[in-house]
């Protein structure tokens, strides 16, 4: 049996944006630390339909993009994210944090050795 | 009595874990003076060299593993039916093995280039050039991309290996096309491959059914044939000028031209009906074939058989004499071969980038590597169809006629009586022809899309086996022919009119899978095996040429493909007819049980 090593503390940021904000978002991210990121491409629904004839403003085609954060970077990915969509406009998108159980993936060899040094 | 809990039984069965948190495996940002956060640069990921291997383990294994299957399965049973049912033991076995081996290597790093250098350069010309160019600058950038994908076609190599073999007393034409006009002839093959493509492109523009199209480009084809098989000298090149329709059709030509194709539908408005695609490989594999046999018409009004006969014997006197430059002897030659194959068409790619694009690549250090990788493959894969499939093929095409007539090289041929020998060696021919079918990964993906085209009443695992079964049977007519050397004019007309009459009572549907399956099953593995089988067992049977069996190869599929369409509409009638009747037995019931 290979050995898992549970990571703690982790948070996955969501966030939901037009299409083309996606790839200025995604820099963002990583320039807070954030690692990686999950695009899937979606449509959305409800503020077009509510707005009635303004609706026509608001995109559908949307990005749903999931980063997997610790809980130290959240805040800071976070409010980047969140300027960089300009979801401080109306019909931009829409963003949240959840906290994450527990996560595994490969730890590398060099990464795995540091840590059991600053562990003893 | 001592106890356990259960959850701690279930954990010492479970991996041994440790818990980590990812604050200590990530970093935050520092902040300024201001109290802005510094951008964090990401460093890059160090692995030791046992990690690199697993992380490069599984890329090369899978791709490796697709080859090993579409070879080693063939080769085994060409070299298993030699020892078995001819008692004969496969000659060079050692160095047939290495080339096999060279072929499963070259075609998986050719793939892999594919896949990461031209397809993306093709991908974005595609999509962009159709929006960007007026439509006669798409249809002749069309053109010129078609005789570029043509030459590097891996399959394409197989024609010139198949040239030495030929005798020039006895078919100075097709020697001559083979050896002195080799490049004129992949020309002329590039550029029908290219017209095809830029008739295919404008017939889904505009929507045109694909029918008359068939029958417009067969007409002259068909004439033309009937015109070679009158001339004595001529006849001997038609079985080459068939073939060469099924050699273009491979696996650079198909996604290419279609990715341009469907490109310039969609700039053009026309959504993606799911038969656009349809019909360019169809035109692709009937195209070449006039192409040729005006080549050899061509070629016949200016030489004579004599002066071919003549400079060919200078030639071979000479190269006697001097020890040949390194780039005209193996390997030098496949690697120069290989290097002209794929330069034309990324440099052309290139142009239209730069100077009609104005465009950048959005990868170049990939595209780079792939294309890269496209090159070092086509030279190994050259070399392992010199020495592993083509010797392979030759060999046991030479072999299998020892089954039923006296072969000089074979000691106690005939082996078996005329007929059992006859069943033997036709059989052989239809076994091979439905094995090399079946794992066609091109025919894999054409089923799945006529299943969808169909609603399923086409399934996948059908049209696999109709056009396994098509393939088989032709297959086994081309060794019939080569055997009782019939003239392939004989079997071609009324096999293309019998086509003609299917496709005049089939769906649109059926007729576009149908015609296109021709162009997908013949692959890098099949044709230069079947190509040098056919030439081997000409050489045995004392036939003049040995081509021919690839078309019959092409033309089983398109009807058996119909057949199976025609059948599959009248059954679901029938379903539709007894659900109805159903429908009204039930109501009656109903009826009655109201009253």
């Amino acid at each position: 049996m290979s050995e898992i090593i549970y990571l703690t503390d982790v948070a996955v940021i969501t966030c939901v944006v037009d299409k083309q904000h996606s790839d200025a978002v995604l820099v963002a991210a990583r320039d807070m630390g954030a690692r990686g990121a999950i695009v899937h491409s979606a449509q959305g629904w409800g503020i077009r339909e509510r707005l009635g004839a303004l609706g026509v403003a608001v995109e559908t085609e949307r990005d749903v993009i999931e980063f997997l954060v610790s809980s130290d970077q959240q805040d800071l990915v976070f409010e980047a994210i969140f300027q960089t969509a300009g979801l401080d406009a109306p019909g931009r998108g829409f963003m949240y944090i959840s906290s994450v159980d527990r996560a595994a993936t490969y730890v590398p060899e060099a990464v795995r050795k540091q840590l059991d040094a600053e562990l003893e | 009595m001592a106890q356990i809990r259960f959850s701690d039984y279930l954990s010492a069965h479970r991996a041994v874990k440790s818990e980590v948190s990812a604050n200590l495996l990530t970093t935050v940002p520092e902040l300024d003076a201001d109290g802005k956060p510094i951008p964090v640069e990401l460093e890059p990921m160090r692995f030791t060299a046992p990690e690199v291997l697993r992380l490069i383990q599984p890329y090369v294994s899978t791709r490796f593993m697709d080859q090993v299957k579409a070879v080693v399965p063939l080769a085994l049973y060409l070299a298993l039916f030699q020892l078995l049912i001819l008692r004969q033991v496969v000659e060079d076995s050692l160095l047939i093995t290495g080339g096999l081996f060279a072929v499963i290597i070259g075609l998986m790093i050719f793939m892999e280039g594919l896949a990461r250098g031209l397809m993306p350069f093709g991908e974005i010309i595609g999509s962009t050039l159709p929006r960007k160019s007026p439509l006669p600058v798409v249809l002749f950038i069309t053109l010129l991309l078609g005789i570029g994908v043509t030459f590097a076609e891996p399959a394409i190599g197989a024609l010139q290996a198949a040239g030495q073999n030929i005798s020039v007393e006895r078919a100075p034409y097709l020697y001559a096309l083979l050896n002195d006009w080799a490049g004129v002839l992949v020309l002329v093959v590039g550029a029908s491959v290219g017209l095809a493509a830029v008739l295919g492109t404008v017939r889904f523009l505009y929507g045109w059914s694909l029918k008359p199209l068939i029958y417009l480009a067969l007409a002259p084809v068909l004439a033309l044939t009937i015109y070679c098989a009158m001339d004595p000298d001529l006849h001997v090149t038609l079985g080459l000028a068939w073939d060469a329709g099924a050699v273009t059709t491979g696996p650079v030509t198909v996604p290419l031209v279609l990715s341009l194709g469907i490109g310039i539908s969609a700039a053009a408005g026309k959504s993606d009906s799911g038969l656009s695609g349809f019909g360019i490989v169809t035109l692709a594999s009937l195209f070449p074939i006039l192409g040729v046999m005006l080549l050899s018409v061509y070629v016949a009004s200016t030489v004579t058989p004599a002066e071919i006969i003549e400079s060919a014997q200078l030639a071979a006197g000479a190269a006697q004499d001097a020890r040949l430059p390194w780039y005209q002897r193996s390997p030098g030659v496949e690697i120069i071969l290989g290097v002209r194959a794929i330069a034309p068409l990324v440099i052309f790619l290139f142009i239209v980038l730069k100077l009609v694009l104005r465009d950048r690549l959005p990868r170049p250090g990939e595209i780079v590597y792939g294309i890269g990788l496209t090159i070092i493959g086509m030279c190994i894969f050259n070399i392992g169809l010199t020495f592993g499939l083509s010797k392979l093929g030759g060999n046991a095409g030479s072999m299998v006629p020892a089954a039923f007539m006296e072969i000089g090289s074979i000691a106690n041929s005939p082996m078996y009586r005329y007929g059992v020998g006859l069943v033997i060696a036709l059989a052989f021919a239809w076994f091979l022809g439905f094995g090399a079918t079946v794992a066609e990964p091109a025919l894999n993906a054409l089923g799945v899309t006529a299943e969808d085209l169909t609603e399923g009443v086409f399934k996948k695992k059908t049209l696999i086996n109709a056009v396994s079964i098509g393939v088989a049977c032709g297959i086994a007519i081309g060794l019939a022919k080569l055997i009782f050397n019939l003239p392939l004019v004989w079997l071609i007309i009324p096999g293309y009119l019998t086509a003609i009459v299917l496709t005049m009572f089939s769906d649109e549907t059926f007729v576009n899978v149908a015609w296109d399956s021709a162009g997908v099953t013949t692959g890098p593995i099949t044709v230069p095996l079947v190509l040098a089988m056919g030439i081997g067992f000409g050489n045995a049977t004392n036939a003049v040429e040995g081509f021919g069996i690839l078309c019959m190869a092409s033309i089983g599929p398109i009807i058996s493909v119909m057949i199976t369409g025609l059948w599959a509409r009248y059954k679901a009638n029938a379903q539709v007819r007894a659900a109805r009747q159903e429908t009204m037995i039930s109501k009656d019931q109903e009826v009655q049980a109201i009253l």
